[in-house]
């Protein structure tokens, strides 16, 4: 507001009108959506930040966290149009870190309980020594 | 300044403009790229659907971007956004195929488990039916030792009854028991004197000594002639021979099975008394039958 004040002193009025055809809508649309957008970032990195995703899916994690620091240091830039990107971002990257790890958890444990069941078959098929 | 500042505005309008209307996007390209593949992966199709519908709609949001000439970052990010959803649907899809596979491990470690449980019952139960028969088998076996000592005892019994009604019987006929077993003395009243001819009171007497031999037919006995000491002793064995000879026939003449019976002559040399009175001496010419000891329970066992 200040520097508009300090426009608004120096230049004709075209300019002001063209000046705030550009920077309202961004200014407008700052504060309910893109605050909204930065909450679910906040909380799907939140959610995604677990035993099981720092240690099957540390570099998605990381990813993750990087871009939602990205995004609240566009918010505090009032680059808001980017700041609204990266928490878009931040929220499917979460997303992508959680199922990485998910899918890793998911693996392992098909490959023991395959293990489990061959290991089975096997102590089964073994002749008894009763 | 005024001039400058409108001037500059337009030439950022102009250069941003210019700057989001290439022919092609590489992002979105690429984007384009990841989300084909996972389409036709069959995995991803089936078990990630809403997933990649989500990427599908972001790509088209992507291509809309691109086509209304938005700017570069707005289709940058929008191909990002697709480009992530597209892992999102993939990670989605092999996770669940995973868990696919340990749930179907799991079934069929049940079912090895039921199987093996299974087979564990019915070979106990064949163990068990194994041991009922040979339980019943030994019940039986059991019933019929029983058997066996209930008809040994009854065989015992029998025997024991026969072996009592004999004794009666002897008794009957004035038979003594002694350590020899029991005696029958045909006294020398039955014979003609000096003779081995029988008197008629000895016929009825032989009479019921051989209806006691018929009725036991497993009874023996040896029949001993006695004399006194009166004439020679050549002359009394020869008398005493004639005299046995004589019971043994009566005997067999009434029915007696001949291997029933044997004969000894025993002349004077046995005296049952004194042959220095004349009682005495008719005491001591006799016929003895002697019962072979327990002949008849013997051979009934």
């Amino acid at each position: 507001m200040k520097k508009i004040d300090v426009i608004h002193g120096r230049l004709s009025a075209p300019a002001l009108v063209l000046a705030l055809l550009f920077t309202l809508p961004a200014w407008a649309a700052a504060p309910l959506e893109l605050s909204e957008k930065m909450a679910v970032a906040e909380a799907s990195v939140k959610q995604a930040n677990t035993t099981s995703t720092t240690e099957n899916a540390a570099t998605e994690l990381q990813v993750a966290t990087d871009k939602l620091i990205s995004a609240r240091k566009a918010w505090a830039d009032r680059n808001y149009e980017l700041a609204e990107q990266l928490a878009e971002q931040t929220q499917v990257d979460a997303r992508v870190a959680q199922m990485h790890a998910e899918s890793e958890r998911s693996r392992k444990a098909a490959n023991e309980s395959q293990a489990a069941a061959r290991a089975l078959v096997e102590e089964i098929n073994r002749p008894t020594t009763r | 300044m005024t001039t400058r500042f409108l001037t500059l505005i337009a030439l950022t309008a102009t250069l941003a403009a210019c700057s989001s209307v290439p022919d092609r996007n590489s992002d979105l390209d690429r984007a384009r790229g990841r989300f084909n593949m996972a389409q036709r992966d069959p995995q991803v199709q089936t078990l990630a659907a809403d997933e990649l519908k989500q990427a599908s709609t972001t790509l088209d949001e992507a291509q809309a971007a691109f086509d209304k000439r938005q700017p570069k970052t707005t289709v940058d990010h929008l191909s990002y956004m697709t480009a992530q959803r597209v892992v999102i649907a993939q990670e989605t899809a092999s996770s669940r195929a995973a868990q696919a596979i340990t749930a179907n491990a799991a079934a069929e470690r049940d079912k090895l488990r039921l199987a093996q449980r299974t087979a564990e019952a019915d070979s106990a139960r064949e163990k068990l039916a194994i041991s009922e028969q040979s339980n019943a088998r030994k019940t039986n076996e059991l019933a019929q030792a029983d058997a066996a000592a209930k008809q040994d005892q009854a065989r015992i019994d029998y025997s024991d009854a026969r072996a009592q009604a004999l004794e009666l019987e002897l008794q009957n006929l004035n038979a003594k028991k002694t350590e020899r077993g029991f005696v029958v003395t045909v006294g020398d009243v039955l014979f003609d004197s000096g003779q081995d001819r029988l008197l008629p009171e000895g016929t009825s007497y032989m009479a019921r000594l051989a209806e006691a031999f018929r009725r036991n037919t497993n009874l023996k006995a040896t029949i001993e002639g006695h004399t006194d000491s009166v004439g020679t002793e050549a002359a009394n064995y020869e008398l005493s021979n004639r005299r046995a000879k004589t019971v043994m026939d009566a005997l067999v003449n009434q029915g007696v099975l001949a291997n029933q019976l044997s004969v000894r002559s025993m002349g004077e040399s046995r005296p049952a008394a004194t042959n220095d009175t004349a009682a005495g001496r008719q005491m001591n010419r006799r016929v003895e039958i002697v019962f072979t000891p327990n002949s008849d329970v013997i051979l009934a066992k």
